[in-house]
């Protein structure tokens, strides 16, 4: 059982593009929690309502980066806009995102309006930024400020789906392939949205914890609560339906079973079997579950829940990493299975993911800086 | 709460969506202007595509061209067992050869690999094709040293120096060897088990021929080394009783690689111009007067070998 | 060999001269995958392959002539031999030849079965690549050859990943999606792909699908053939004969 079709040795879609979907599910995850605010009236996440929106936005800025890092010709990279084949999922990447995009600036645009005239009225460089932002008017009264929170509601409900559909594609994309027996299945597409919501979730309660905590700011108690009960929630759904997926492959044992199985207890043993489920699904199930379920002391909940999220980060990684690169092992020969590890300095190598992953959180560090994020610790309007 | 919303103010929002404006429409401007010329003619693609897959560089041409100017060569190759073997398959692409008329050489292959590369015995080629052991070949042929190329006897272009065109060889059914079923190697100790399915052997139809050659110096040969058998479908093939006399001295010529243990071997046509009595014994073949040797045989002229069936 | 090809070359030469001027003026009514003459009367052939696996020697000149043929870089392959070897217990074992002179060595061991398969691109009439590529760089001739635009390919790779087959990979020179292209710069002049001219023992066939007379269609009435993965419903247009059950 070691054979594999000579074009197979090396594996065409690299950490780059483990890295894409997990960055589109934070901007997802972190948007639902935004709108979970605007829209659905959770009053209790207002602490974090307009950090989300901006982490959104930063996620959104990057995600390309990737992509375009693993094209083999990324000067072509506008020909998916220019002759777009409808037929391949991959080709609504180009006008999903840009039109997700424009609503996610618009609503930062609307909703921090009051944010950006307040920093604009001055000198210096970002006071014009700002100025250019709001494209030179500055005029604002109590009429244009409801204007502002009903457009901000309108494209907070607009987004939901089109934050869905921005990740829902990808995992539309991998389980539409017939060719490849680890990918095929049609719940991709759900697993995938839902574990974005959870890695979406998770990395705003990591940072604003984490945040909060070097800043010395008074952390929101119930908001953090709320969002550990809504991260249990989508986490169960997410690994119930990634369960529900392997239940049927390993029940049906249709003929791909044979080396798919091969794939789990073997290749795939440590970063599946162990890392993914039983250690970082397992324990922040256990972790969030206590939490949601028993009212702890806030030191000791906000340690469980931070711990929880850091691992539920890991674990969507995981998640991405072992569908992405678990499907390129699997020969479609059904006869054996190659091997990857990211190099660590090449084009496409563990040291660019490292620094496409963190340079987000300097830009939102930057924006911070020219609005602020946390309404909760500094003058806000919204 | 039954307080009717005041209604908002939305003019400080009209820049901004006059600017959103603008810019998707320069985007699908700039977006059609930026469309390939032949894009969307018959389907979704570029067509000119069609055109430059078209134009990619030769490197190999057809057989026929080589007949051009190497026609002496082409004509022997025609009718000896390498007849389907195109001239590329060993010489490689020839496109540059003949765009240069000869002045850029082609690759000529030396040594025994590009012979093997074919002909060494591997299980999963196909029982009925021409493969050797080298060293067990070579044992038999009596050659001393394995490291001697398969060219110091076979000519590639003649390989077998077969006396007739195939096409015009006889019919015959199809003969089997162990390794058309059995893709181990062929063991000659072993006794054939009584529920083994019935396969032809040569001695079922040609017995009294069988039964002679038994007791003929050349009883280790197998039928087929020296009748060769071209398999053409599931059950017929074409047999060849090669008597070119260059065949016969594949094994029997005297040459300095040849080892102690080798068949007795002559020079040629030294042999035969030392035995020539008269004029017409200059034409002779071996089958002319070694049929002590081989096994009787009917020959109509010495350069014709053999027609009709023997019993 | 291109015994097929030499009976009816002129015809054949006569045939494309007019049915490439066809290609440059917009047939929209043309479908891609239609296999009959057009409306307008000019002839298009339907190009198809087929594999005669009881006949393969695993030589791999076709491997090679492929290679000079196409510029194709090593450690990527537009076409390979597999070898098989059934043991007495039922194990398959496959290799490829993958090294650099493609020359298969020989192994030892008790086999119930072994043989040669060479596989390439096929060509399906229903392909995968063409319809997961985001860009419309892969599409269907009208003579039934699946192309890679390689001057509007992204390199993306989907298409890649959407091979049952496994026959396309990234040019890792040119940086784009590669694979089989039956010789498309040969077969519109009359001859025959460099893997059909050289293998030395008619065990790959290529010809004319439209033409009923063609020595291939003769072959696929006469002799039971099997497609590779028939139940990915991508139509592959290459036909193997006497193709084994352990074959994928």
């Amino acid at each position: 059982m070691d054979f594999v079709f000579p074009n197979e040795l090396n594996v065409t879609w690299t950490v780059m593009i483990v890295l894409y979907p997990y960055i589109t599910g934070l901007v997802a995850g972190a948007f639902i929690v935004s709108s979970l605010y605007h829209v659905f009236g959770r009053y209790e996440l207002k602490a974090v309502a307009r950090f989300s929106l901006a982490s959104a936005f930063v996620f959104l800025l990057f995600a390309p980066l990737p992509l375009v890092i693993h094209l083999g010709q990324p000067q072509r990279a506008f020909n998916i806009m220019i002759t777009p084949n409808f037929t391949s999922a991959m080709a609504g990447f180009g006008f999903i995102y840009t039109a997700y995009l424009i609503v996610v600036v618009l609503e930062i645009w609307f909703v921090m309006r009051s944010s950006f005239i307040e920093r604009a009225k001055g000198t210096g460089l970002i006071s014009f930024f700002c100025r250019a932002i709001l494209l030179f008017n500055l005029y604002e009264d109590e009429a244009t400020q409801r204007a502002d929170q009903k457009i901000a509601k309108f494209l907070a409900g607009l987004g939901i789906p089109m934050a869905c559909l921005l990740h829902g594609y990808v995992g539309f994309l991998f389980g539409s392939l017939k060719a490849n027996p680890w990918w095929s299945t049609p719940l991709m597409f759900v697993i995938f949205v839902f574990s974005a919501i959870v890695s979406g979730i998770s990395v705003l309660i990591f940072h604003y914890l984490l945040v909060s905590r070097l800043n010395g700011w008074k952390i929101d108690q119930p908001c953090v609560r709320s969002m550990a009960r809504y991260l249990w929630g989508f986490m169960i759904v997410a690994v119930s339906l990634e369960l529900l997926e392997l239940m049927s492959i390993a029940y049906k044992q249709t003929e791909e079973w044979e080396v798919l199985g091969m794939l789990i207890r073997e290749k795939l043993f440590v970063s599946y079997v162990v890392l993914q489920y039983l250690v970082f699904s397992l324990v922040p199930f256990i972790l969030l579950g206590i939490n949601s379920l028993f009212t702890l002391r806030d030191r000791l909940a906000n340690v469980m829940i931070w711990i929880a999220a850091m691992m539920l980060l890991v674990q969507v990684l995981l998640m991405r990493w072992n569908v992405v690169v678990g499907g390129q092992l699997v020969s479609k020969s059904m006869r054996g299975f190659t091997s990857y590890f990211p190099g660590v300095w090449e084009k496409e190598g563990l040291a660019v993911a490292l620094v496409i992953f963190t340079l987000p959180f300097g830009i939102l560090w930057l924006f911070h800086k020219i609005v602020p994020l946390f309404p909760d610790v500094e003058k806000y309007q919204d | 709460m039954t307080k009717v919303p005041e209604p908002g103010s939305y003019r400080h929002t009209i820049r901004l969506f006059l600017l959103l404006g603008a810019v998707l429409v320069i985007a699908l401007v700039v977006r059609s202007l930026l469309v390939p010329d032949s894009f969307g003619v018959l389907g979704h693609f570029r067509l000119d595509a069609i055109e430059e897959a078209r134009q990619s560089v030769l490197r190999h041409m057809e057989q026929d061209v080589c007949q051009d100017c190497h026609d002496d060569v082409v004509g022997l190759h025609a009718k000896d067992a390498h007849a389907k073997v195109s001239c590329e398959t060993c010489h490689g692409p020839g496109a540059f050869h003949v765009a240069a008329e000869g002045e850029e050489g082609i690759h000529l292959p030396e040594g025994q690999r590009p012979c093997l590369v074919c002909h060494e015995l591997i299980l999963s080629r196909p029982g009925d094709f021409p493969q050797i052991i080298p060293e067990d070949h070579y044992r038999f042929v009596g050659v001393r040293e394995f490291t001697t190329p398969c060219t110091a006897c076979h000519d590639p272009h003649e390989p077998l120096f077969m006396d007739r065109d195939l096409r015009t060889a006889r019919l015959h059914p199809l003969i089997h060897r162990c390794r058309d079923c059995h893709a181990g190697r062929f063991d000659e100790t072993l006794a054939r088990p009584e529920e083994h399915p019935p396969i032809f052997q040569c001695e079922y139809c040609h017995v009294q021929i069988a039964a002679d050659f038994a007791q003929r110096p050349h009883r280790q040969v197998r039928c087929t080394t020296c009748h060769l058998f071209f398999r053409e479908s599931d059950s017929s093939g074409r047999i060849l009783r090669d008597a070119d006399p260059r065949f016969c001295l594949l094994c029997h010529r005297d040459a300095d690689f040849r080892s102690d243990e080798a068949p007795p071997s002559i020079e040629w046509p030294d042999h035969r111009d030392d035995m020539a009595e008269t004029e017409g014994d200059l034409q002779k073949q071996c089958i002319d007067c070694h049929q002590d040797h081989i096994h009787p045989l009917k020959v109509k002229t010495a350069a014709v070998a053999g027609s009709g069936s023997e019993e | 060999m291109t015994v097929e090809f030499k009976n009816s070359r002129r015809q054949m030469l006569k045939l494309l001269a007019a049915g490439s001027g066809l290609l440059v003026f917009p047939i929209g009514s043309l479908v891609a995958s239609e296999r009959k003459p057009t409306a307008d009367g000019k002839y298009i052939p339907y190009w198809a392959y087929a594999v005669d696996t009881t006949r393969c020697i695993g030589c791999c000149a076709c491997m090679r002539a492929c290679r000079d043929e196409n510029d194709v870089p090593e450690g990527v392959f537009r076409t390979w031999v597999e070898r098989y070897r059934v043991d007495r217990d039922g194990e398959v074992k496959v290799d490829v030849a993958t090294g650099n002179d493609h020359v298969f060595e020989p192994v030892e061991g008790e086999v119930n079965r072994a043989f040669f398969v060479p596989k390439l691109c096929n060509h399906c009439a229903k392909s995968v690549c063409n319809q997961v590529c985001p860009v419309g760089a892969a599409f269907n001739t009208p003579d039934g050859v699946v192309l890679v635009d390689q001057a509007h390919c992204i390199g993306c790779g989907y298409c890649v990943q959407a091979c049952p087959y496994g026959s396309r990979f990234i040019n890792p020179d040119k940086h784009v999606a590669d694979k089989c292209t039956f010789c498309y710069h040969r077969i519109t002049q009359g001859m025959a792909p460099a893997c059909v001219l050289t293998c030395p023992r008619d065990a790959r066939l290529f010809g004319d699908l439209n033409d009923p007379k063609s020595r291939l269609n003769v072959l696929l009435r006469q002799r039971p053939y099997r497609l590779l993965k028939p139940e990915m419903g991508t139509h592959p247009e290459c036909y193997y004969l006497g193709l084994d059950r352990e074959v994928v």
